[in-house]
């Protein structure tokens, strides 16, 4: 057997061998390995120019509202969150995936929204009640954005 | 009841979930700062020219009704209150407080609308009318430059530690506290706007999003529409309790209203 | 809701400084509200003001200009009279206020 699947076997019959965990408070049911998630969500493909899209508008992700990113032409970015500028050299697709989709559990005290979360929230906006700030498609399109963001 | 559900939740939880309320944080007395001080240089000029001001349309407005006799013939309020019988100059910086008659806690709309129905036999205003933002207006004008300072004692001590929980509460889609933006992140920025600390001392207000005057009551559910809360409704206990928290949080700040903001 | 600010008095040939503020909403017809329907225009096309009945000021409003519109002008002072400030609104309403100018 190789040893990366020797190794994903163990993880599956001894899941706190390798620090794997489920997280059942999102939209969907995710896995997490360490401080990662590495399972594209629902299986899906994510665009990055779809993913810009998502990061920059108004409408969508608005990542700009509190994160730099030095690359992009859009003017007035917001600092409340540390610069994504080169996110992509320190931060593998799983990290990045883990960070968008439920950052509050990762750092409880952060101000980062967890976008994929469902459940445990109060009072809810109208509007809002019953899906994520993001979807699966959105998010997978921000982490291949994300991770074209190298030096 | 909502500590122990709180610290039963912190307890349950595993793995650094996050817990229903923010970490108690506090801005240093000599840091608070009016969010005067967060305006362009253009905006402090509009708040400060007492014409430009479009605030000052509505304390106009209720200068007009506050010396009117009412259709009804009963007391215009200004017969009570002229200038030495009950005075309001500076009042409303010790607003909102305790009604003995119902043993609520009331802001200066409530208590214009319990004067209307227990001194002048008048049915109360709508929230957001002209005619209640201006005799609001009016009144909080009378107190520009006093420092706000109210009393938590007794059973205004059961709304403050009230309002202190809401504004400590994660909430909405967001899950955010206000005390995560104005007491841990004030200063930085949301794309071209800057946070501010979140006080209430130019309220009511011209707000150039709302393109017209409101009360603090219409940003307190804007700042719940923000973080993807479902508003609570003009006037409700908790905005009230919240008003109260927000005025002693903001202890030594001048009134400013009629404000101008974003 | 309109707020003047007019001297009462001046002397013959002084410059005065006239301002004129209405609230009015001067909704753009270019905003959608939540339901995403069209808010319908709603503005005011004229602000004229004159002085002994001639006109000394006139302005055509766009949707351009902001809500609660906000207008600073001089003028010289020749003799007593009435100065009125008028607005009128797309469906043709007017409002108007006016002042005296007393001139020695």
């Amino acid at each position: 057997m190789k040893p990366a699947a020797a190794a994903a076997l163990l993880c599956l019959l001894v899941p706190s061998a390798c620090n794997q965990a489920s997280n059942d408070r999102l939209a969907s049911p995710v896995t997490i390995v360490g401080d990662a998630v590495p399972a594209p969500l629902e299986g899906r493909q994510g665009d990055a120019q779809r993913g810009q899209q998502v990061f920059t508008s108004r409408d969508s992700g608005h990542c700009l509202l509190c994160h730099q990113l030095a690359s992009l032409d859009a003017e007035f970015q917001g600092n409340v969150g540390p610069p994504l500028t080169g996110i992509g050299d320190r931060l593998d697709a799983g990290q990045i995936r883990y960070r968008i989709i439920d950052a509050q559990t990762i750092w409880p005290d952060t101000v980062m929204p967890s976008y994929y979360r469902t459940d445990g929230l109060r009072q809810v906006g109208e509007a809002y009640k019953g899906a994520p700030a993001l979807n699966a498609q959105e998010v997978e399109d921000l982490v291949a954005f994300l991770e074209t963001q190298t030096d | 009841m909502r500590r122990l559900v709180a610290l039963a939740l912190l307890l349950s939880a595993c793995g650094g979930q996050s817990g229903e309320y923010a970490q108690q944080s506090q801005i240093p007395p000599e840091a608070i700062q009016s969010g005067y001080t967060f305006l362009q240089p253009e905006t402090q000029a509009l708040q400060d020219d007492d014409f430009a001001n479009p605030g000052f349309l509505w304390v106009d407005k209720g200068e007009t009704l506050f010396n009117q006799i009412p259709e009804t013939g009963a007391p215009a309020c200004a017969s009570c209150h002229a200038a030495d019988n009950r005075p309001l100059s500076g009042v409303a910086a010790h607003y909102p407080v305790m009604d003995e008659e119902t043993g609520k806690l009331m802001n200066i709309e409530a208590r214009i609308n319990a004067c209307r129905e227990r001194h002048q036999d008048l049915a109360p205003l709508d929230h957001e009318s002209d005619a209640l933002l201006g005799l609001t207006a009016y009144v909080a004008s009378l107190a520009r430059g006093v420092p706000i300072s109210v009393n938590i004692d007794g059973p205004a001590r059961n709304y403050y530690e009230a309002g202190k929980d809401y504004f400590f509460l994660r909430k909405g889609q967001f899950n955010l506290a206000c005390s995560q933006c104005h007491n841990d992140n004030w200063g930085k920025k949301l794309r071209g706007d800057t946070i501010s600390q979140g006080h209430g001392n130019a309220f009511p207000a011209y707000r150039m999003e709302w393109q017209t005057f409101g009360s603090l009551h219409r940003r307190l559910r804007d700042c719940d529409s923000g973080i993807r809360a479902e508003p609570l409704d003009y006037g409700s206990a908790t905005y009230m309790a919240v008003e109260l928290y927000l005025a002693k949080r903001a202890e030594g700040l001048a009134m400013e209203s009629p404000g101008v903001r974003r | 809701m309109i707020r003047i600010s007019a001297p009462d008095t001046a002397t013959a040939g002084e410059i005065i400084e006239l301002k004129a503020m209405i609230q009015h909403p001067m909704e753009t017809g270019y905003r959608r509200d939540s339901k995403g329907e069209t808010i319908p225009r709603n503005i005011i096309k004229q602000f004229r003001c004159t002085y002994d009945g001639n006109i000394i000021f006139e302005g055509e409003f766009f949707p351009g200009i902001a809500a609660n519109p906000f207008l600073t002008f001089h003028a010289r002072a020749t003799r007593t009279a009435m100065i009125e400030f008028s607005w009128t609104d797309q469906h043709g309403e007017r409002w108007s206020e006016e002042r005296l100018l007393t001139v020695s």
